[in-house]
């Protein structure tokens, strides 16, 4: 404790002021405004606050993760919308699966769907998830994701663009609508 | 309704009895066992007896007649027994501990009988074990009866040597040996203590007069003088210290107790550290009289520093039973601080405060006595069905051993001081004579009682999570280990005792109020009418301190707990939570099946506490990895270890070892057992003496 005082007071603060913002910085895509903004409206009004969202690579080729990545970036930024991706399906509300289901993530699938708690979307995205996609037919895949959790909204593409994914997470939301309600 | 000195006389009898008829069976039989249990719960039976007695007349604090006098049994002194308040508390500790341990100790020494697969490999004379077993208990009996020196001294001894024999009764392991020669040594270091103190105490009287009765001492202690007095309060508190397991004379504790067998253990912990304090108490309310504010405030300020090193030390140890000796070494200070707040505030001429302080320190003696021979008796279960005690190899018991994990939970929720059980009781009356000393004009008391109750409160939040440690790791989730995974629940006499322990501690939480009265009458009569205001009011279920200070209805709030537990359960059923309820597999990530080196090791439990208080513990870091190839990414074997460091053994018995082995080395060199040499110092002296003698 007392090496961490002294470091305080022999170091100082070093941190520099904030350069003024350039404008440019600050222009936003319309649509994803449009999108987002309903989005976050949808997601205030069903959960509260946020919708949180495991994803889970069941054997993908990551062309649908990089563009789930893209929803984080600065330009997308999906947290703003009240969108989350969170690191245990303990802390989901909705699952998104990528990918043919190999053989060997077919299990693991089922038990992440099993420590979902109630009530849940699955998502899956991309072709690969539908029904394989260009591995369709191959000895290693499983097939779609249907073929081992039950699936509520496909977002096909290959992979889909971020747009397209907040678009159909704007219909996933009204999936979940019909899920919560069934539950009350 | 029953003579004293013939349920005395019976008490002994039947020890003795048990003793002989023990030995005298075949060594590997049921009847060994049986017989050595039924007399040790007939005895104990006949102190239960004794000790109603002695509570329910009401008895002088001291001086009371004399029960018993044995004449030319011992060659120079008569042995005498006389019941007071005090020896009848302890009695009841002796009797509500000893009869569920012998009962338990039927079943449990089965252990030791050879099997028929492996002849002679874990058999030990049983015989040999009962005889110890019934003189050890017989010895505590009578310990807390004696009313004179020799008497005391001789059973004090006595007690020591056959609890000796039973530590060292798996005398074929090479860690039995050295833990039974520590505590050997030990507790006579101890005892020289004590025979010194009384040697002093008794001053003039001790010539040409061997009885020396406790009631001579008490007149001839008022004539000594102040300093004497000091020397003999500092031989005695060192003396029975050493026995009760505070620190820094606690280390053969930690040692003696995995050592023993279970039963063993549970009554060495249960009751005999107890004894220690007893003598404490006989020293300093009783012979001495009381004395300066010093002494109380010396026992304070070890005792909370042996309940919070004692505790944090129970915590990075992860052998259940070595543990469970650690949290002795804490609850001991406990009932030390108790005590030395109460000889506080008695010097200061508060007898309130100093009877609450000395009830609570009674009733946690008692309540320790109950919990920790239980969680002892849990232990052994496991060891006896699992043949380890290493946390790291448990965990899944509860499954497999329902009712001893249930038992032994009631004993961790005891210890841990929650209501409703018992421990809380006892530490709320201490916890509430210490914020009662403000009322103390001194300020020096007010230092030292606040830490001691900053010392109390810090310890009570590491005793859960000790014990947080102890349950959860030792019994839920998975086995770590094949033994654990085949572990078969306790047999029934052993599920029978722990269960009266259990329901013991439930009742002694819950009806305390019946308890308490007693333990109120034993302090005043050792400290006097409460003066200036009340300390303690016993009013129906109600347990109130000072004037408006505190209250607590033990029995109210076990209702309101179990009501608020049945509401909660209530709610969630009208929730439709059985409906709701969907049952799959622990997350783990999504592999395939869950192992036990996914779960949570006690060591990693630990390492938390075990940082912060990095400063006490200096752990050391020792990670070894054996690399046999070339290269060093394939490892074959990684070994980590981060041992504590054990700060008496290191610096103050490490040194006076080593010094001693240092003298005896130099003493070899003129005495090494060479016959000729010694031949030669005679041949010498006779010259030597012949030269000096010539005139």
């Amino acid at each position: 404790m007392w090496d961490m005082i002294r470091k305080i007071r022999q170091v100082g603060i070093l941190t520099e002021p904030l350069p003024p913002f350039p404008a440019e910085y600050t222009q936003q895509d319309p649509q994803v405004e449009l999108v987002g903004g309903e989005l976050q409206q949808r997601t205030r009004i069903l959960l509260g606050r946020s919708l949180h969202i495991r994803q889970v690579d069941a054997g993908s080729d990551n062309a649908a993760e990089l563009e789930i990545i893209a929803l984080g970036n600065p330009y997308y930024d999906m947290e703003r919308f009240g969108l989350h991706i969170v690191a245990s399906p303990r802390h989901a509300d909705c699952l998104m699966v990528t990918g043919p289901v190999t053989r060997n993530m077919a299990l693991p699938l089922l038990r992440t769907y099993e420590a979902t708690p109630d009530p849940k979307i699955v998502v899956a995205v991309g072709d690969a998830a539908r029904d394989g996609g260009i591995f369709r037919g191959s000895y290693a895949i499983i097939g779609g994701v249907d073929q081992v959790v039950p699936v509520d909204l496909y977002i096909p593409g290959d992979p889909p663009t971020p747009l397209e994914l907040l678009t159909g997470m704007l219909i996933a939301l009204d999936r979940y609508r019909g899920k919560s309600s069934r539950r009350e | 309704m029953f003579d004293a000195t013939l349920v005395l006389i019976v008490l002994v009898a039947i020890h003795l009895a048990g003793a002989v008829a023990v030995y005298l069976t075949r060594q590997e039989s049921l009847l060994t066992r049986q017989l050595n249990g039924i007399f040790g719960i007939a005895g104990g039976v006949m102190a239960l007896i004794l000790a109603l007695i002695g509570l329910q007349r009401n008895l002088p604090g001291s001086g009371s007649t004399v029960l018993l006098s044995l004449e030319g049994v011992m060659p120079f002194a008569p042995l005498e027994f006389t019941l007071d308040r005090l020896s009848s508390f302890f009695l009841l500790l002796i009797a509500v501990v000893g009869i569920p341990v012998s009962l338990y100790s039927i079943d449990y020494m089965r252990e030791y009988v050879s099997h028929p697969d492996q002849p002679g490999a874990h058999a030990y004379n049983l015989g040999l074990f009962g005889v110890a077993y019934q003189i050890f208990i017989l010895s505590m009996i009578l310990v807390v009866l004696a009313s004179t020196t020799f008497t005391f001294l001789f059973l004090w001894e006595l007690m020591a040597l056959a609890s000796y024999f039973l530590v060292v009764f798996e005398h074929r392991h090479r860690d039995t040996q050295e833990a039974g020669t520590l505590y050997l040594i030990m507790t006579h270091l101890g005892f020289v203590a004590l025979f010194i103190g009384f040697m002093l105490l008794s001053g003039p009287a001790l010539v040409g007069n061997t009885t020396l009765s406790f009631s001579e001492l008490r007149i001839s202690a008022l004539a000594l003088p102040s300093t004497q007095r000091d020397i003999v309060f500092l031989l005695m508190f060192i003396g029975f210290g050493s026995k009760a397991g505070m620190i820094p004379f606690h280390v053969w504790l930690p040692q003696a107790h995995p050592a023993a067998p279970s039963p063993v253990s549970a009554l060495m912990s249960g009751v005999m550290i107890k004894l220690g304090i007893y003598g404490l108490l006989r020293i300093t309310l009783d012979l001495l009289g009381g004395g300066p504010g010093w002494w109380g405030g010396l026992i304070l300020v070890v005792g909370g520093a042996s309940a919070l090193y004692g505790i944090l030390y129970a915590l990075v140890d992860h052998n259940l039973k070595r543990l469970l000796a650690y949290s002795s070494v804490e609850n001991a200070g406990i009932i030390l601080l108790a005590s030395g707040a109460a000889l506080v505030f008695w010097s200061a001429g508060n007898t309130a405060l100093a009877t609450l302080a000395l009830v609570g320190a009674l009733y946690h003696i008692l309540n320790h006595g109950v919990f920790k021979s239980l969680l002892f008796m849990g232990a052994g279960a496991v060891l006896q069905s699992t043949h380890t005690l290493d946390m790291e190899s448990l965990g899944g018991l509860i499954k497999r051993m329902p009712w001893t994990a249930l038992f032994f939970l009631v004993g961790s929720v005891s210890i841990a001081a929650l209501p409703p059980f018992n421990g809380f009781v006892g530490e709320w009356i201490i916890l509430q004579s210490l914020l009662l000393s403000l009322a103390l004009p001194s300020q020096g008391a007010h230092i030292f009682l606040t830490l001691g109750l900053g010392a109390l409160a810090l310890t009570g939040g590491l005793v859960a999570a000790a014990f947080v440690k102890a349950f959860g790791i030792s019994f839920l989730a998975l086995p770590r280990s094949a033994q654990a995974d085949q572990a078969t629940e306790a047999p029934r006499l052993m599920r029978w005792a722990m269960g009266i322990n259990a329901v013991l501690c439930l009742l002694l939480g819950l009806l305390a109020t019946l308890l308490l009265p007693a333990l109120q009458g034993i302090s005043r009569a050792y400290l006097g009418p409460d003066q200036p205001t009340v300390g303690l009011a016993i009013s129906g279920l109600e347990v109130r301190t000072g004037t408006d200070f505190g209250s607590l209805s033990p029995l109210l709030l076990g209702i309101l707990l179990a009501l608020l537990a049945l509401i909660a359960l209530w709610g969630l059923r009208l929730a439709g939570i059985n409906e709701l309820t969907r049952r799959s597999m622990t997350w783990a990530c999504g592999r395939f099946t869950l192992s036990p080196r996914m779960e949570y090791t006690a060591t990693a439990f630990a390492n938390p506490l075990k940082r912060i208080f990095a400063f006490l513990y200096q752990p050391v870091r020792a990670l070894t990895i054996e690399t046999p190839g070339a290269s060093p990414h394939f490892a074959q074997d990684i070994s980590y270890r981060n041992p504590v460091r054990l700060w008496f053994e290191e610096y103050l018995y490490g040194p006076v070892a080593r010094g001693i082995v240092w003298l005896a080395r130099r003493a070899s060199l003129v005495q090494h057992g060479s016959l000729h040499l010694y031949l030669t110092y005679i041949l010498s002296i006779l010259v030597i003496l012949l030269v000096l003698t010539r005139g």
